[in-house]
């Protein structure tokens, strides 16, 4: 028992500044590929969103058809997807964090698309035919007076969404980006000390993920009242 | 391109009998997975909503502590961290009737019932109150109350997110690759090991998984149709369909 | 179903989209990216590893820095920088012919079967396949492993000579090393196979390493080469050169010395045959 924290002890600052955080000689880290994917999954998501519920066929169809089929293949198939296509379309390689990073944003992109969806399609729908009744265009409309109150609404998917980005995060080191994951894994095979090494790892995700849970719990409540 | 097409690999040598392979095995793990998620789930999910503190206590802290973990990191735990605490009589058993199966087994399944949980709970919760308590004022048991009334509406309620949830555990099955239990995307790497044919490989394998998932998705919307209660539409917002 | 067919015509398109690109050849690349970005392991002690340090060392990436490098830097006639980037049997053919990586250099067999994918450089080591079991194993070689669960790499030559020489033994293949040195340690395997070097050096750091054993012939002979992309003559002639002028100077049995010599991370000495191999290897300017 001992021994084992003594191996996490010495092996700390790799394992969290390198693996979680993602600074140090190898390309990695946990927060490093969430923060990023996330962010730029959602830009994404928004525009996948509205597309499913435009009112023209050439916008909703391949919206429609990108949701299901991120949907209905794993995560682990559209990492190793990446991982081959890209070096193929850009005709050079590219660092792990690229290959992850594209793998988790076009993945994502299909679940923050539904939130979207879902978020957009509960704002009521007077509040649309008040602002055609003042003179806004669709998209005015959509921008000014339906995106507010959905993201609005959103917020606590999204909080739930990206707790199973972080953890899927994890995946990225069957590729081999220096994640928290990958980064117990290399300490293991040196010092051979799995269950010290994988309990704490699992402590690291746990207190991230239920922290958040229990902020989008707080979220939850606070909006409540508010939402129609 | 220095790549040069032949999607002939799929049918001639092994790789036809190895994509076999894998889909029976993904299959084999989901569907045991499946059961033991949903036992764990119904259990766990029912009794996070009784009048009860401690069964709702011990129902809560078997969700949060095996959903915020990375089920990559349970498939390692069960695989590496749990035998060496096993009677030794029983990790010989285990280790020669193929541990990283029942390993996987148990990891998915364990996870996804967490997941499970959540889902059965917000069905009940959506269910109005009233139904409980005109139960009990009939004169149920609480346990009753669960087996006859609320929850037999609350599983059908959960039906969309449920069907959600399964596919996930389908897919969620690839990450036991990492214990080499020999499933469909371990097999599409082991096509291509063989025949350095990635596109033609992954393609197989993506297919695959795409047909699972239609398949199960549709099965599950004529189940809903099926079991629906007549003039029984939720009383609340539809379910919300995501990746929780 | 009307779902299934329109999902299936759209992943055809998007893979019919991606077929035309111009072909550079990998010395016009490296001179355009200046730099050489190789595909190399993390967990093969002590060819390419993570020492203690968390450094990225090795003896194949020694080689490669000191003995390839320079020669390509000269050739080009700019400084050439090294990127490393990590690749398991499974990814090693596939990162070259994807161009993610311009040279596997690690612990990878040239094979026949192989260089039908790949070209290989010169040898630059010699090893055979055997098996890693605990001291007092029943287990002794290729012959007595029927039944027996023996660990491997998905990918690898020993898991396919396996599959082919002793198909009742139980093979499990693990996506890399650390998974499958982690199943014998723990006894979920009776055997690790793996080239003879590489359990050597694996024993040597496990916490008992008392306690685990080396046993077998050689069930394969393994030279190892370096791998690049087909029919690129002028890049394979450069890699050649620089490992061939280091083994005429003396710096490959130098870097030899300081990975396998007595004062080595893992003391392996070179036999007089395979020296003599060696030097055969350079031909004449």
């Amino acid at each position: 028992m001992i021994e084992g924290l003594d191996v996490i002890w010495r092996n700390l600052p790799f394992l969290m500044i390198q693996g979680f955080l993602g600074f140090g000689k190898f390309v990695g880290g946990t927060v490093r590929l969430a923060i990023p994917s996330i962010v730029l999954g959602f830009i994404l998501g928004i525009f996948i969103g509205i597309g499913r519920l435009a009112p023209r066929w050439w916008i909703r169809l391949p919206a429609t058809l990108y949701v299901e089929f991120f949907r209905g293949v794993p995560l682990v198939m559209v990492i190793f997807w990446m991982w081959f296509i890209i070096p193929i379309v850009l005709r050079t390689g590219i660092p792990e964090f690229g290959v992850a990073l594209t793998a988790f944003v076009i993945f994502e992109a299909a679940y923050l698309g539904e939130i979207v969806r879902a978020g957009i399609q509960s704002v009521a729908r007077g509040q649309v035919e008040a602002a055609t009744a003042v003179g806004l265009s669709g998209a005015q409309s959509m921008r000014y007076v339906v995106l507010p109150q959905a993201l609005k609404n959103m917020i606590p998917s999204l909080v739930t969404q990206f707790i199973v980005l972080f953890k899927d995060t994890s995946l990225a080191s069957i590729i081999g980006f220096m994640d928290l994951t990958k980064a117990a894994q290399v300490v293991n095979n040196r010092e051979v000390r799995p269950f010290a090494l994988y309990s704490f790892i699992a402590v690291v995700y746990w207190i991230c993920a239920y922290s958040m849970s229990r902020y989008a719990r707080h979220l939850e409540k606070r909006l409540s009242p508010t939402s129609s | 391109m220095n790549y040069r097409f032949d999607w002939s690999v799929l049918w001639k040598g092994q790789s036809g009998e190895w994509l076999w392979l894998g889909l029976i095995t993904t299959l084999g793990l989901s569907a045991l997975a499946w059961l033991l998620a949903v036992l764990l789930g119904i259990l766990s999910g029912a009794l996070r909503t009784v009048p009860f503190r401690p069964l709702r206590a011990l129902a809560t802290a078997y969700v949060e502590f095996f959903r915020n973990v990375p089920l990559l990191v349970w498939m390692f735990f069960w695989y590496f961290g749990v035998p060496p605490f096993l009677p030794q009589g029983l990790q010989d058993w285990l280790f020669d009737h193929g541990l990283e199966f029942w390993a996987g087994v148990t990891a998915l399944g364990v996870y996804s019932g967490a997941r499970f949980s959540e889902v059965l709970r917000s069905g009940i919760q959506s269910i109005p109150r009233t139904q409980f308590e005109a139960s009990v004022a009939s004169g149920l048991s609480t346990f009753q109350a669960y087996r006859y009334v609320i929850l037999p509406v609350a599983l059908r309620l959960i039906i969309p997110p449920a069907t959600n949830e399964s596919l996930n555990l389908l897919k969620n099955s690839s990450v036991a690759l990492t214990i080499s239990v020999a499933e469909l995307t371990f097999q599409t790497r082991q096509i291509e090991t063989y025949t350095a044919k990635a596109i033609e490989a992954l393609t197989a394998g993506t297919v695959i998984y795409l047909v699972l998932c239609v398949s199960l998705a549709s099965v599950m919307g004529w189940v809903e149709r099926r079991v629906a209660i007549p003039g029984l539409i939720a009383g609340g917002r539809r379910p919300r369909r995501g990746r929780g | 179903m009307k779902k299934l067919i329109a999902l299936t015509l759209a992943l055809a398109l998007v893979i019919g989209g991606v077929a035309p690109a111009l072909a550079e050849t990998t010395l016009e690349k490296i001179a355009r990216t200046e730099t050489l970005t190789i595909g190399t392991r993390t967990g093969s002690p002590p060819f390419a590893y993570v020492n203690a340090k968390n450094e990225w060392v090795g003896f194949s990436i020694d080689l490669v820095e000191q003995l390839v490098l320079p020669a390509i830097s000269q050739k080009i006639g700019k400084p050439i920088k090294l990127e490393k980037k990590e690749s398991t049997p499974p990814t090693r053919i596939p990162l070259l012919t994807s161009n993610a990586v311009d040279l596997i250099a690690g612990t990878m067999t040239d094979t026949r079967a192989r260089r039908d994918s790949v070209d290989f450089s010169i040898t630059f080591f010699v090893t055979g396949a055997q098996f890693l079991v605990k001291k007092g194993s029943p287990i002794k070689g290729i012959k007595n492993i029927d039944g027996k669960r023996i660990a491997a790499q998905q990918g690898s030559t020993n898991a396919r000579i396996i599959r082919e020489k002793a198909p009742k033994a139980q093979l499990r293949e693990f996506p890399d090393q650390p998974a499958a040195f982690q199943a014998l340690l723990q006894g979920q395997v009776d055997a690790y196979t793996n080239d003879g070097i590489q359990l050597v050096g694996l024993k040597l750091k496990a916490p008992n390493p008392a306690q685990w054993e080396v046993v077998g012939d050689f069930y394969s002979y393994e030279p190892y080469g370096m791998a690049m992309r087909r029919n690129e003559a002028d890049f394979r002639n450069l890699v050649n050169n620089g490992l061939m002028d280091g083994i005429e100077s003396g710096k490959y049995f130098e870097i030899y010395d300081k990975w396998f010599g007595p004062k080595g991370e893992l003391p392996y000495p070179m036999t007089a045959a395979v020296r003599q191999f060696m030097i055969y290897q350079v031909v004449p300017k």
